[in-house]
């Protein structure tokens, strides 16, 4: 009789001279081993072929889940549904921010009724999961969270990919289902192992944008299940998706910082020239950081300047008024401001009096703001790129950006967050931009990004 | 450790030399002990003044010790001080209940508080913080409101290191770096070495071996359950908390393949030049052995009648590869008359756990045909029940000391 044991991210079977692939015979340790990932093809594949086996791997249980939250799933919510149901409960939904992903996993999570593992990229949605989930389930089953000081396994657990990639194979034979959120992470070449750790035989992956620049896009079938269901933000803009209105506002240095500016700026372009650098893509910017950090003279004063230069931009004095400004006009309004630094976000949480959000935030203050400002007892919040990558903030009638990064990504999913659909409503997005440094530039690069 | 933005290593000819300050440089062990002065110095300040310091010093001290990468050095050493610190809360007022009534009165105002007074009296953010200051008795709400971030921590204790100390950290630390990019390591040790310590922390470390004879010792080599299906990173990080374990023993030498910036390359060492010091203090098991040993040799060598047994210092590592340990042997009897060898092993610090492990093994040894004795203390373990049970399964006890016959005995 074959036995399957879970052994540290890996699948053991005993009891059986030879076994298919992806088995190997491990002459170490003298087992016949696959990687925790076979587990769905393997018990099926014996079921079928009518092998007696035992199995001692799999440590996952029944979980009775039903939401608290009652919610009719829009058209497009059910569609998904069905043709993740189709595909044998596993595969990857491709929904716009906003369209409402965690609740389609939400109803996959009742659908599937087992321990349950969900996968993010940062903290902060770490702690947007717990409180979804704990709004959902929490009379039925404890949520647990690895990851970010927390190390509590439970039958439904929210992690991180780091903590993932650290812990799955001490955890890996729990959950029966994993859901990978922003699975556009799960290629790069760190977390792809995840998976292999992981006996769950069914999963779900949600993302706005599986494509990778890296083309990892091409291992997500074999990671998390092949592309089952795919809505573009066109495909549901004005039915589901509020129409907004993008603002830009110039805002011009004041004669110090333009000298400031100028200097640094001098500084930074010399190295550029002297090692012949191009500037015109993110990867660009990482060959940059490397160089200077290893570079013979100049490098760390290079390093510096670049820091200083884009200090300026972000910090312009005006920009600080600007904001004051558009808080007073939109006081009714629900305003989320977009800082690019924690200590900017800190500096103005402390100038206007307004919370701030950052990954430092523990998770239950951040839970207690983010009501808050939902039922409109705070009337904005400034937040870091923590509400990045789907972390829900519904009914923001106003995003201001007070300076971003040139990402795609990044961008279209800022947007997102005002993009909650709610009846007679107009968004507006301001964008502050800083005139005559690079920052036009980004700027426009990232509107032609979404044109 | 260090994180991997610290780490720093040559490539030359595919293999890989690892940065290292040399302990005997004057300028390197200045700057090393004015990284220790300013932590010392901060003793009580908050986290963001000595990130502040450390910052500005870092411009200071790093070009003296190298033109390029003097700041990553001084960044790396500041790290392993970091490690060293201690950190406390700075208020007795709670800042989040602080914070949390200032934005709940500034989101009340019909619009947003003034940043000056005005003509229309508006209120203003004065207004607010003053209110806040009176119901909560807390002098300053502004500088209180974030107190419990990381930056306004206090560096409530710093266990200080010599110089030294801090630069043979940085080493050792240097090639730990290295080795998290490894996908496996390849150690030869020689006769000589600890085999056992070397097997404690493969265990620990849930790395996964493969042990081969080789000429004047046995070649190890390591990696983890994974790395079977292609070689993998993911052990990286344990085979660098391995290596202070290898370094408390010696003669060795080392080779691992490391995936280094999407490149092959190659880390050696060798034990009789590596200079590097463990800061590890080794399993306490083998602390407390050591003495327990000496003794038991001192009493055979006493013994006026050991029959036909000669006890040798032991030599051999027999593998359990299933169980993924294998046992190390203290001492090899051999009976002169029959030919008949007797393997024992002395433990030292013992837990519940490892006799259990030890009786297993024991049966699956005289399985293939090995004698082992296993000798336990009465006094090293946490439980007399676990231990008369394990005495049942084969383990010698014994009080303070073991004497030569209670293994006689069990030989015979």
């Amino acid at each position: 009789m074959i036995e399957l044991f879970y052994e540290a991210g890996t699948l053991v079977a005993t009891g059986s001279s030879t076994l298919p692939e992806p088995f190997v015979w491990d002459g170490r340790t003298r087992q016949w081993r696959a990687p925790a990932s076979a587990y769905r093809e393997t018990v099926l594949g014996l079921r079928d072929a009518g092998v007696p086996h035992e199995d001692r791997a799999a440590a996952f249980e029944k979980v009775p889940l039903e939401s608290r939250v009652a919610m009719e799933p829009r058209p497009y919510q059910r569609e998904a549904l069905g043709a993740w149901k189709q595909e044998g409960l596993r595969g990857v939904v491709v929904l716009p921010t906003g369209a409402g992903k965690t609740a389609v996993a939400v109803r996959a999570m009742e659908r599937v009724g087992r321990s349950t593992l969900v996968v993010v990229p940062t903290l902060a949605l770490l702690k947007q999961w717990y409180s979804v989930l704990q709004d959902a389930f929490g009379g039925m089953v404890e949520v647990g969270l690895l990851g970010g000081g927390y190390h509590e396994i439970t039958p439904l657990t929210v992690t991180t990919y780091d903590s993932a990639y650290i812990h799955a194979e001490r955890y890996g034979d729990r959950f029966a289902f994993v859901v990978y959120d922003e699975v556009h992470h799960l290629p790069a070449p760190k977390n792809a192992i995840i998976p292999r750790m992981l006996l769950a035989p069914y999963s779900l992956g949600l993302t706005a944008t599986p494509e990778r620049p890296d083309g990892g896009h091409e291992l997500l079938p074999d990671l998390a299940g092949k592309i089952v269901y795919r809505r573009a933000p066109e495909d549901l803009a004005g039915t589901y998706l509020a129409p907004f209105e993008l603002v830009r506002i110039p805002i011009e240095l004041t004669a110090h910082e333009r000298f400031d500016y100028a200097q640094a700026e001098a500084v930074y372009r010399d190295f550029l020239v002297k090692h012949r650098l191009p500037m015109r893509s993110p990867e660009d910017w990482q060959r940059f950081i490397m160089v200077a950090s290893t570079s013979h003279s100049g490098g760390r004063e290079a390093l510096l300047a670049a820091r200083r230069r884009r200090e300026i931009r972000e910090g312009a004095m005006r920009k600080g008024v600007t904001l004051e400004t558009l808080l007073r006009r939109h006081w009714d309004d629900r305003v989320i401001v977009f800082a690019k630094s924690v200590e900017e976000v800190y500096a103005l949480s402390r100038r206007f009096l307004i919370p701030g959000v950052t990954y430092e935030t523990p998770a239950r203050e951040r839970k207690e703001i983010l009501d808050r400002f939902r039922e409109g007892r705070y009337r904005a919040i400034i937040a870091s790129d923590v509400l990045n990558e789907g972390v829900d903030v519904p009914d923001a009638g106003v995003a201001v950006i007070l300076a971003g990064s040139a990402s795609r990504r990044e961008y279209v999913q800022r947007l997102g967050r005002i993009l909650r659909p709610r009846e007679g409503k107009r968004a507006i997005l301001y964008e502050l931009v800083t005139t005559q440094t690079g920052e036009e530039h980004t700027a426009r690069r990232r509107r032609e990004a979404f044109a | 450790m260090l994180r991997s933005e610290h780490v720093m290593a040559r490539l030359q000819r595919g293999r890989l030399v690892p940065h290292r300050l040399s302990p005997g440089d004057d300028r390197v062990l200045s700057v090393a002990a004015e990284l220790c002065d300013l932590y010392a110095a901060n003793v009580g300040s908050p986290r963001a003044n000595l990130e502040r310091e450390l910052a500005s010093s870092e411009g200071e001290l790093g070009p003296g010790l190298d033109a390029r990468r003097g700041f990553r050095i001084v960044r790396a050493l500041s790290k392993l001080l970091e490690e060293r610190a201690g950190w406390g809360v700075p208020t007795g007022s709670d800042p989040y209940t602080l914070r949390t009534r200032i934005f709940e009165l500034a989101a009340a105002l019909p619009e947003p508080p003034a940043s000056e007074r005005g003509l229309l009296e508006a209120p203003t953010r004065e207004d607010v913080l003053s209110q806040v200051a009176v119901e909560t008795g807390v002098e300053n709400p502004e500088a209180t409101m974030y107190a419990d971030r990381q930056g306004a921590q206090l560096l409530a204790e710093f266990d200080r290191p010599s110089p030294e100390t801090l630069v043979r950290r940085y080493n050792v630390a240097q090639i730990q770096g290295v080795l998290y990019s490894a996908r496996d390591l390849v150690v030869d040790l020689a006769e000589g070495s600890d085999a056992r310590l070397v097997f404690h922390y493969v265990k620990l470390l849930g790395l996964i071996y493969e042990l081969e004879p080789v000429s004047g010792g046995y070649r190890l080599r390591l990696d983890g359950p994974l790395s079977i299906f292609g070689a993998t990173r993911k052990y990286g990080l344990r085979l660098a908390q391995f290596l202070p374990g290898l370094l408390l023993t010696s003669p060795w030498k080392l080779s691992a393949n490391v995936d280094w910036k999407n490149r092959d390359a190659v880390l050696e060492l060798d034990s009789e030049k590596t200079g590097l010091e463990s800061h590890y203090l080794g399993p306490r098991a083998e602390r407390e052995a050591g003495d327990v040993r000496e003794a038991f040799v001192r009493a055979w060598d006493r013994a006026k009648d050991t029959g036909d047994w000669k006890l040798r210092r032991g030599a051999e590592i027999l593998p359990f590869p299933e169980k993924k340990t294998a046992l190390v042997p203290d001492f090899t009897l051999l009976n002169t008359a029959t030919g008949e060898i007797v393997q024992l092993e002395i433990l030292g610090f013992w837990s519940e756990r490892n006799l259990v492990e030890r009786v297993a093994l024991l049966r699956e040894a005289e399985g293939r045909g090995h004698r082992l004795l296993v000798a336990a203390s009465e006094r090293l373990g946490t439980s007399q029940e676990a231990l008369s049970s394990a005495v049942d399964g084969g383990i010698v006890p014994f009080k303070e000391r073991l004497p030569a016959r209670a293994v006689l005995s069990a030989l015979a």
